[in-house]
């Protein structure tokens, strides 16, 4: 499968160590996976709300889903999206609305990892998974969402 | 401000749902707009040939949550979630284009924290088969 991602669309920060760069012993509480810096305009609000049928009448505020959008854009700049690494979940906790005109920032963290072990026809399985808080603020730096994003790392990683 | 009068929610109750209808047209649009444009999503001809997914594209995992986020804020009659809002959900199968993915919220507990009325709900986002593709819960502020 290709992997093809438009990375003109972000602003992203980080070092320059990231998650395809670590081993799964290496993948700590509080790495630091960098992030991105983005500006909210009412063109691509108007875009989305009209994709989505969300009924923002253009409005200062942001479609909830919109948040999804920049995150998508900061995690593939950021390579948090390993190749071959299934979404599992995400744990979403709202703050303050984002508006037209806001400067977001989102931070980009190893928030845990686990192994669970499956048992199959006798056989023994260990699945490795991978959480990534993704924490965005505004430019006055009030939270706007926080994200937790779980990953079921690929075969090569288990 | 919320549609919901939380007196009169009782558990077991359904809150009003969303739905969205995804076609190959609408997964092609939101990568336009995400940037995301890796072939499980926008390669038809490609993916014909893939058995991974059945011979189909699948949708972005972001538009499978999408139903519950707009059920949310039209419950609460906002255009952004309110403050403490909580969405914890397990993808279970990908949407493909063809489906209409539904929200399904159901009351299983109110409770009053820090002078904040909230429904904690049963949460899954269905196909309109009735097959799970994403499931968990969600505490929604009213």
């Amino acid at each position: 499968m290709e992997h093809k991602f438009n990375t003109s669309l972000v602003s992203g920060f980080g070092p320059a160590k990231m998650l395809p760069d670590l081993k799964f012993a290496e993948m700590e509480a509080g790495f630091d996976c960098g992030g991105g810096t983005y500006k909210i305009t009412a063109e691509e609000v108007a875009k989305f709300s009209a994709l989505m049928g969300d009924s923002n009448k253009g409005d200062v505020m942001v479609p909830v889903g919109m948040i999804y959008i920049f995150g998508l854009r900061i995690c593939w700049d950021r390579k948090v999206f390993l190749d071959g690494a299934i979404r599992a979940g995400d744990k979403i906790v709202f703050h303050k609305a984002a508006k037209i005109g806001d400067t977001i920032t989102s931070k980009l963290s190893i928030a845990d990892k686990k192994e669970v072990k499956k048992e199959k026809d006798g056989k023994v399985r260990i699945n490795r998974f991978l959480s990534v808080d993704m924490n965005a603020t505004n430019q006055a730096g009030d939270k706007i969402v926080d994200i937790q994003m779980s990953f079921l790392l690929p075969a090569s990683m288990q | 401000m919320s549609k919901i009068d939380f007196a009169s929610v009782n558990i077991g109750d359904a809150l009003p749902t969303k739905s969205i209808v995804v076609d190959q047209q609408l997964i092609n649009d939101y990568a336009d707009i995400c940037g995301d444009y890796n072939s499980i999503h926008v390669d038809v001809e490609g993916m014909k040939s893939n058995t991974m997914f059945g011979g189909s594209t699948i949708a972005h995992g972001t538009i499978n949550v999408e139903p519950v986020l707009q059920a949310i804020c039209d419950i609460q009659g906002l255009q952004w979630p309110a403050a403490s809002t909580r969405v914890d959900l397990q993808f279970r199968a990908p949407v493909k284009p063809g489906f209409t993915i539904v929200s399904n919220l159901v009351v299983k507990e109110k409770k009053t924290d820090a002078g904040k009325n909230i429904l904690v709900c049963d949460m899954k986002i269905q196909n309109k088969d009735g097959g799970d593709c994403a499931m968990g819960s969600a505490e929604i502020v009213c």
